[in-house]
């Protein structure tokens, strides 16, 4: 038995920031018209809707590839108000899901807001539609159908990976407006350089704070705001006491010991020249106070535990034999 | 709490609650929970609509915070199963971890059920539109064809792998009969190289959006251009070996000459560490702060957003 102390701080700091958005949510629930700065891309969501209405095609939306999560929930929060305004309009959708619960969940939250705008007569069942959960399939299948509908407006929010550009670069080719954003940073420039508009980093769980103005969602930002304060706070104090102690000579190093199957990753102090070939040791990152806050001195006794045994099972039948 | 104790100190694999042993009553387990299951989803589809999102609420908090505490709880690493827990922390720590693979196997049959309704959605869409005839219908009977025969095909190559081949034949080609070279061909002579021909178009999207965005309209795009150049040339080894020979003869060969740094692969390596790296550490922070607020917002029922409008 072996347990693994990987520190307090990292639940310490998480339960902080879990403080601060609560703590916000609930300062902002009697506040209203709190300011949430312009966010370009989600300004132009209008403009989109209003330029497939004039056009008389669809407007395709995608909530990315990944599964059933934060992110995907926050896509559909986006989805769902823009199609407020394309049932508003009675602009034709088009929803495309390569997870079969997203696609579910797509379907209800699709019919809520039609039935929500008292436009459920326009609700189309088929508007919502589940691809396929093989990645360049779903690409296939999507990139089809902007271009045998002749997409006026494409949304692509949520996870991509490579397929981002396959969409991007499709709707392009049909004179889409596209307004993309992805958690995933390696994606986002490939839509900056292919999109009109996208929603950079966290600007992405900004949009529906943004687009509803919802007390609990602006609350929750300006959470997250404090979050980043503590957080650059933190990387100036590692800034400065990481500048401060690796220009310090040093005769003990750190060693962390590779975790392998039969022996857990444990740490040891053990002694060096501090003066090696006339040069300075100096300290490395490992060996700073801020590196041992967040990566506590495990040794051997602490993560060797002994306790007794269960009596091995007695065997219940005897099959075969041997020859 | 004498409960917990007396199911966290059986080790995992003869803990009843978590697993029945074969050859007793497994088999009426299987068929009462299945038919728990669907007197559980008939009395789901007679909630009353404003029913709806407590039930959905209760059953998202208790999910989230098995996950909460699990990741709050001490866990015990590499345990032995025979293992006796000692004391309550390690009594509740040997149970969530008995328990987390059933957790996992609910997803799994919740996923199973929607993944069946995501097809019942593809096949109704494609049925409709060969039944009425409309265009490119051909195309959906292609569609539904494919997707039989390949359920058809993997299921039997499955079965037989996996049930009616004890001593692992079916491992070399040499000993496959039709339907395992029936799935080869469809899986990994046709899925599979339609997949990659799908990846390769990446490479002409790739050139086509950088000629858009690399066109010089804006600072912004100048800055990126340059960039992206100084990049591209410093991995150009025999333009960094002529560049890098004519600062040595400015610099006589000194590396302490401050010129040193003009080095591409210098002038790369500060671009791409500090720029690019810095950069997209903060986004990912952002990222990560704001699905920490949406997965809070979400576990807690906070969330009126769209998917609740």
């Amino acid at each position: 038995m072996q347990y693994l102390d990987t520190g307090k701080y990292h639940v310490l700091f998480t339960l902080l920031l879990v403080f601060f958005i609560l703590f916000n949510i609930r300062r902002a629930k009697g506040k209203k018209d709190m300011f949430v700065r312009r966010i370009p891309g989600l300004n132009a969501i209008d403009d989109a809707i209003g330029r497939a209405t004039e056009m008389g095609r669809p407007v395709l939306m995608v909530p990315g590839i990944g599964e059933l999560n934060a992110i995907s929930v926050q896509a559909l929060n986006i989805f769902a108000q823009v199609t407020k305004t394309a049932a508003q309009f009675g602009t034709p959708i088009r929803l495309c899901c390569a997870n079969a619960a997203v696609f579910a969940v797509a379907q209800e939250t699709i019919r809520d807001v039609y039935q929500a705008q008292g436009q459920i007569e326009r609700y189309d069942v088929d508007s919502v539609r589940f691809i396929s959960e093989r990645q360049f399939a779903f690409a296939a299948g999507v990139s089809g159908m902007i271009h045998r509908e002749q997409c006026a407006a494409t949304f692509f929010l949520g996870e991509f990976f490579a397929e981002s550009l396959i969409f991007a670069e499709t709707a392009n080719a049909v004179g889409a407006i596209q307004i993309a954003g992805s958690t995933q940073t390696v994606q986002t420039p490939f839509f900056i350089a292919a999109c009109d508009y996208v929603l950079i980093g966290d600007e992405f769980y900004a949009a529906s704070a943004f687009l509803t103005r919802e007390p609990v969602l602006v609350g929750s930002l300006i959470g997250q705001d404090w979050a980043k304060f503590v957080v650059v706070f933190m990387i100036f104090c590692g800034f400065i006491t990481n500048s401060m102690e690796r220009h310090q000579v040093t005769d003990m190093k750190r060693v962390d010991n590779d975790a392998t199957a039969d022996v857990e990753a444990f740490s040891e102090m053990v002694p060096v020249e501090p003066w090696a070939n006339g040069k300075p040791v100096l300290k490395r990152r490992a060996d700073t106070w801020l590196f041992r806050q967040f990566n506590p001195f495990i040794t051997k006794e602490q993560v060797t535990v002994d306790r007794p045994l269960e009596p091995e099972p007695e065997p219940t039948t005897a099959t075969g034999g041997g020859s | 709490m004498k409960f917990l104790t007396q199911l966290a100190q059986l080790p995992p694999e003869y803990n009843p609650f978590w697993a029945k042993e074969p050859g007793n009553d497994a088999l009426l387990w299987i068929f009462l929970t299945i038919g728990v299951g669907i007197v559980g989803m008939l009395l789901l589809t007679r909630v009353p609509t404003r029913a709806r999102r407590p039930i959905v609420w209760t059953f998202t908090f208790l999910s989230g915070a098995f996950y909460v505490i699990y990741y709050l709880w001490p866990m015990p690493i590499d345990r032995d199963a025979r293992e006796i827990p000692q004391g309550f922390v390690e009594q509740g720590g040997f149970f969530m971890k008995d328990a987390l693979p059933r957790v996992a196997d609910i997803a799994n049959v919740l996923t199973f059920l929607l993944l069946c309704l995501g097809i019942f959605s593809l096949t109704k869409i494609h049925s409709a539109r060969v039944v009425k005839k409309q265009k490119d219908w051909f195309f959906s009977v292609v569609l539904l064809v494919a997707m039989v025969v390949m359920v058809i095909v993997g299921y039997w190559d499955y079965i037989l792998k996996e049930f009616n081949d004890p001593n692992a034949l079916l491992t070399k080609a040499e000993n496959w009969g039709t339907v395992n070279y029936a799935y080869d061909l469809l899986f990994d002579g046709l899925i599979q190289q339609m997949d990659a021909a799908m990846f390769s178009m990446i490479a002409f999207f790739i050139l086509s959006a950088a000629f858009r965005a690399f066109r010089i309209r804006s600072v912004e795009a100048t800055v990126m251009m340059a960039s992206a150049i100084l990049l591209m040339i410093s991995l150009m080894g025999a333009v960094d070996y002529q560049w890098s020979e004519l600062i040595k003869g400015w610099t006589g060969d000194d590396p302490a000459h401050m010129l040193n740094n003009l080095n591409l692969s210098q002038i790369s390596g500060w671009v791409k560490n500090y720029l690019q790296i810095p950069s997209i550490r903060a986004l990912e922070f952002g990222v990560g702060l704001g699905a920490l607020a949406m997965g809070l917002r979400i576990w807690l029922g906070l969330e009126r957003g769209g998917v609740s409008v």
